[in-house]
């Protein structure tokens, strides 16, 4: 599995387990299938971002840098889109997504297989 | 240069081993025996022992008569210890027993007729006090027989020339002479001095070796002892 | 027969023992070495003008066989031989690459890193693990014939004693402690290449820290165990085996208890345990803030 495709996986299977999340939060829960369907696409989008740059930096900081910084920008993306009291959840998406980001950037640094030298 | 290949000198060891198996000493074996030890055997007694001349006399005579007498070789095996160390050994343990006994062993026949008692206590006045007489004096007494050996076969095969030039170079008391004034003495080139001492060195290597092989049961514990010898 | 005084004896030692090199292209330096099968000297090689080791041995059929072993092994941990000869006296030398380092035992007084030392013990594995593919048993490993390089090459030397897995077995060839139980007495002739494994298991013990690692321990044992099945059948398992260690990996010679093999996994996975401990954390503390941040 190369790289890219490990960001996907990744990202959609963490991006899954963080919107079930939204389960315990009784507020939304009605809406669980738009979250599930919004943090896997998040995750994806993450994750494939990171494969991309595992791809051509091999360097542990740097893919949890990249996903940190890409995880935190996605669920800001995320926040900005009001509840129907409209109300927004910057804290409660942007902390989970900063931390999830960094997780699939590490996930793409030690998983997948690099390309081939030219 | 220097004469013909010769291979490593031709071994006795099956002496000492067939000895040992024995348990008593054939006559050859013993001659050998007798004439590499009974030096480092006396001044052994005589300065480790501190025993009078007279008494390291008897001892000696005694021990070596013992020896031929008595299956005190049945006891040597040689994986277990070098030649030299038991025998060493076998007359520190005679020489207690015979505190013990607190007499005098009668003296056997004419095997240690070759022992020259008077010269070594000459040696011995001379001999700075040294920690192992006996390690010492063995390596004395073989290097002294080989010498001897190697004048005898120069006299035979008509190379005294050789010997006497070895002898004045590699034997000399005071400052030894140097190439060219050994060259000048006898009447040869300077290149023939240092292929006569080259030869002469290489044939007392292979006397000694020879020497050896007769007081040692094995070509490891020769390699061994050669180390001794040999060794700084 | 005169009294030969002190001088001459020890003048006639030097000169029996000094190798007669004049018919040769060597011109010897210094005794460098002295061990059981003969000297080793510093020699200069006027030919090829280069430093070279020369050994000369006391045994003459001896050094042949060395010298012919030597030549079949070519490999950057084996000290390449030159030249062999015969000397006047019947005595056989080889002239052999002059090691410019140091012996494994000197090289360990300064206490150097255990990760330096188990890869430098890696080395010496794979010098000798060729040495076995290639049929050759060197039967005397130990410290004192391993020296390390200036720049942390290792060569394996002395090959005195040296055999082919179908020669005749020497009989108590090698060193305690590093000698197999198998190459003393009668069982010399069952003598093959794990002799070596049980010296390098000897040696890899000198190598550990007091106390040493479990796992290594392990390694140590079974490479020197009495019964030469219980041993790695390989130099190159050993150092395998080693290698592991040196990476944080279980070895094949010892069983992790449960909780040693947590505390591997947990170092193994340091980032990964931390990140989902923080994801953990900021999920819980959302959870129970929730009504404060409303």
């Amino acid at each position: 599995m190369n790289k890219p495709m490990v960001g996907v996986v990744a990202g959609a299977v963490l991006g899954i387990v963080d919107g079930a999340t939204a389960w315990f939060t009784p507020a939304v829960r009605s809406q669980i299938m738009t979250i599930l369907m919004g943090s896997c696409v998040k995750g994806m989008v993450v994750g494939i971002i990171c494969g991309l740059i595992a791809r051509k930096v091999h360097s542990t900081a740097v893919g949890l840098l990249a996903g940190s910084i890409f995880g935190l920008l996605f669920a800001y993306l995320v926040a900005l889109m009001p509840q129907p009291d409209g109300s927004h959840y910057y804290l409660q998406i942007m902390l989970p997504g900063f931390v999830l980001g960094a997780l699939i950037g590490f996930l793409t640094q030690r998983m997948g297989a690099a390309p081939r030298a030219a | 240069m220097g004469g013909p290949h010769r291979p490593f000198p031709t071994t006795r060891h099956s002496l000492i081993v067939s000895a040992a198996s024995a348990g008593t000493m054939a006559r050859e074996a013993l001659d050998d025996v007798v004439a590499v030890y009974w030096k480092p055997a006396y001044k052994h007694v005589r300065i480790q022992w501190r025993r009078s001349n007279e008494e390291a006399k008897d001892l000696v005579q005694g021990f070596f008569t013992a020896l031929i007498e008595q299956q005190i070789l049945a006891g040597f095996d040689p994986s277990k210890a070098r030649f030299r160390t038991y025998l060493k050994g076998c007359l520190d343990h005679f020489v207690m027993k015979q505190d013990e006994r607190a007499n005098r062993l009668k003296r056997g026949g004419g095997a240690i007729a070759i022992c020259d008692f008077e010269a070594a206590e000459r040696e011995i006045a001379g001999t700075p006090s040294v920690e192992d007489v006996f390690l010492r004096e063995w390596q004395r007494q073989m290097f002294a027989l080989a010498l001897e050996d190697l004048r005898a076969y120069c006299e035979t095969i008509g190379k005294t020339l050789q010997y006497a030039i070895f002898a004045a170079y590699d034997l000399a008391e005071a400052e030894r002479p140097s190439y060219a004034e050994l060259a000048a003495q006898h009447g040869v080139p300077v290149t023939n001095v240092t292929n006569y001492l080259a030869w002469a060195r290489r044939e007392l290597r292979r006397m000694v070796l020879l020497r050896l092989s007769s007081v040692t049961s094995g070509d490891s514990e020769c390699m061994a002892e050669q180390r001794v010898l040999f060794g700084k | 027969m005169s009294y030969l005084p002190d001088r001459a004896l020890d003048h006639l030692r030097d000169v029996a023992e000094a190798p007669d090199f004049s018919a040769t292209r060597y011109r010897v330096e210094e005794e460098i070495g002295r061990g059981g099968m003969g000297t080793v000297y510093r020699a200069w090689d006027t030919q090829l003008e280069r430093r070279v080791a020369l050994k000369v041995l006391n045994a003459a059929d001896r050094v042949n066989q060395e010298a012919i072993l030597l030549a079949q092994l070519e490999h950057p941990g084996i000290a390449p031989i030159y030249d062999a000869g015969t000397l006047p006296d019947g005595r056989a030398y080889c002239a052999m690459r002059l090691i410019q380092g140091r012996r494994l035992d000197e090289f360990l007084r300064d206490e150097p890193a255990l990760p330096a030392r188990l890869r430098l013990f890696q080395k010496i594995c794979e010098a000798v693990a060729f040495a076995h593919n290639r049929g050759v048993i060197h039967c005397d490993l130990k410290p004192q014939n391993i020296m390390v390089g200036e720049f942390g090459e290792v060569f394996v030397v002395d090959w005195g004693v040296a055999r082919t897995e179908d020669s005749a077995p020497a009989l108590s060839a090698g060193t305690p402690p590093y000698m197999a139980p198998e190459q003393s007495g009668a069982g010399a002739q069952t003598v093959d290449t794990r002799a070596d494994i049980f010296a390098l298991g000897q040696i890899l013990r000198e190598l550990m820290p007091d106390p040493p690692p479990r796992p290594l321990a392990a390694i140590a044992r079974k490479a020197s165990a009495a019964d030469p099945r219980d041993r790695f059948s390989s130099a190159q398992q050993l150092a395998a085996d080693v290698g592991r260690f040196l990476d944080g990996l279980p070895v094949s010679s010892y069983r992790d208890t449960m909780p040693e093999r947590l505390a591997r996994f947990c170092r193994q996975n340091q980032v990964l345990l931390l990140l989902l401990g923080a994801y953990l954390a900021v999920k819980l503390s959302l959870y129970f803030l929730a009504p404060a941040l409303k």
